[in-house]
């Protein structure tokens, strides 16, 4: 059975992002994933308090990185959580953001040795043992935590690219696709499976899971309006191979580019089209909103994460969701 | 006088609409700092463990939206509520 997850960005006081985990919680999600920015409140402590207010949702960064977050304190970090909230706890990492990163003064290289490096040291030091591993990026010596950590924590991993994909479905448990559209997991699923099949591993096996920018309201305008600035930002920071395979003009996201880089909001997102919503939000009634995660559920995934901005108004927008849209799959 | 007296003037019929009202404000506050931590605190075990459309609910979520939004919150009690008594003890309380 498809399970359903949140992401929440803890741009806002911790009080507000824990007050949505335990609605989440209470209406029926099976997983909370919180983003990691520097910018934004720390993950762990938002973490930290979801675990000391909810009981059953499973959670979890998503994602972290392994640029700005050392390997070690992300293991550090998950442990201790996983004493917190036993067996609710799970590990959202990928390459992270070049851009973001670059403004921390933080080269991003080798992101997929980076990535493999920094899950092996993971699991590694969540055994307890003494750690010595010679990564292409990350290395460690004789490392151990003075604690046991319980045991092992599943792991997911934010892909995009081939190679990623590949990975993810060769060592993680999960795998984090930024997509909303069949097309995209279509061909995500495709490189998951080439990699689990590397690993002698079965695709049921892999939690496969959409990360989808959603927004859903009873009045469809309403919702499409809610996303329209998360489309706008996605347009800006997708490759043009991915806006040709939705047939987006690249003219058009040219434009959209040019209007955020001179902070004009206004005109990025007033330039978002139809075409660009379909490709990168799912938005609109339940009813829309169900005919859409269904063509995913097609397309493979076993997860899906309602993320950012799930509608123009978040609280009524989880009971919507909770009512409406979670019962008709499960 | 305390919140909880408070919440006793509300008519239980309007205490619904009251509720999901000042939630409203409350997560759309920009103002969010003014939250102290213990008051953030007892919001969330009330959350958690109930809700605030009863009258230990509604108690909590009164004193954080008055805390964080006092202005919005007075106003609507007293003009699109029309309840003039609980706004004047909510203006004391504030």
């Amino acid at each position: 059975m498809v399970k359903f997850g949140i992401e929440f960005v803890p741009k806002e006081a911790y009080w507000k992002t824990v007050y949505y985990a335990i609605q989440a919680e209470k209406r029926g999600f099976d997983n909370l994933w919180i983003t990691d920015h520097y910018n934004n409140r720390n993950v762990y402590v938002t973490l930290a308090a979801t675990a000391m207010y909810t009981k059953k949702i499973v959670f979890g960064p998503g994602v972290t990185n392994p640029f700005l977050i050392n390997p070690i304190m992300t293991t550090q970090s998950l442990a201790s959580l996983d004493e917190l909230a036993p067996g609710r706890v799970v590990l959202g990492m990928g390459a992270g953001d070049k851009t973001t990163l670059a403004s921390t003064g933080i080269e991003a290289k080798k992101q997929l040795s980076a990535v493999v490096d920094a899950i092996a040291i993971f699991k590694l030091m969540l055994e307890g043992k003494s750690v010595t591993y010679e990564g292409n990026v990350f290395q460690v010596k004789g490392t151990k935590f003075n604690f046991k950590p319980r045991g092992q924590i599943p792991v997911y991993i934010g892909a995009q690219g081939p190679k990623m994909l590949a990975m993810a479905g060769k060592i993680g448990d999960g795998v984090l696709i930024n997509a909303s559209h069949p097309k995209d997991i279509d061909y995500a699923v495709s490189q998951i499976k080439s990699g689990v099949t590397e690993a002698g591993k079965n695709i049921s096996e892999v939690d496969v899971t959409a990360y989808a920018s959603f927004s859903v309201h009873k009045k469809p305008e309403k919702a499409q309006q809610a996303a329209s600035p998360v489309v706008a930002f996605i347009v800006a920071g997708s490759p043009n191979v991915i806006l040709e395979r939705h047939g987006i003009d690249l003219d058009k996201a040219n434009k959209i580019r040019g209007a955020l880089a001179k902070g004009d909001f206004g005109g990025a997102f007033g330039s978002v089209s139809p075409k660009m919503m379909e490709a990168f939000c799912i938005a609109g009634t339940p009813d829309m909103c169900n005919e859409k995660i269904s063509r995913l559920l097609k397309a493979g995934i076993t997860q899906f994460v309602v993320g950012s901005p799930v509608g123009p108004n978040v609280r009524k927008s989880i009971d919507l969701i909770s009512e409406q849209v979670i019962p008709h799959f499960k | 006088m305390s919140y909880k007296k408070i919440v006793e003037m509300i008519p239980v019929e309007k205490r619904g609409m009251l509720s999901d009202k000042l939630l409203n404000y409350l997560l759309k506050a920009k103002k969010e700092n003014k939250m102290p931590s213990s008051l953030a605190k007892c919001f969330l075990s009330q959350w958690q463990t109930g809700d605030f459309d009863d009258a230990a609910g509604l108690a909590v979520l009164l004193e954080a939206t008055v805390t964080v939004e006092p202005g919005k919150t007075i106003e609507f009690v007293e003009t699109e509520m029309q309840l003039a008594d609980v706004a004047k003890a909510l203006k004391e309380a504030a």
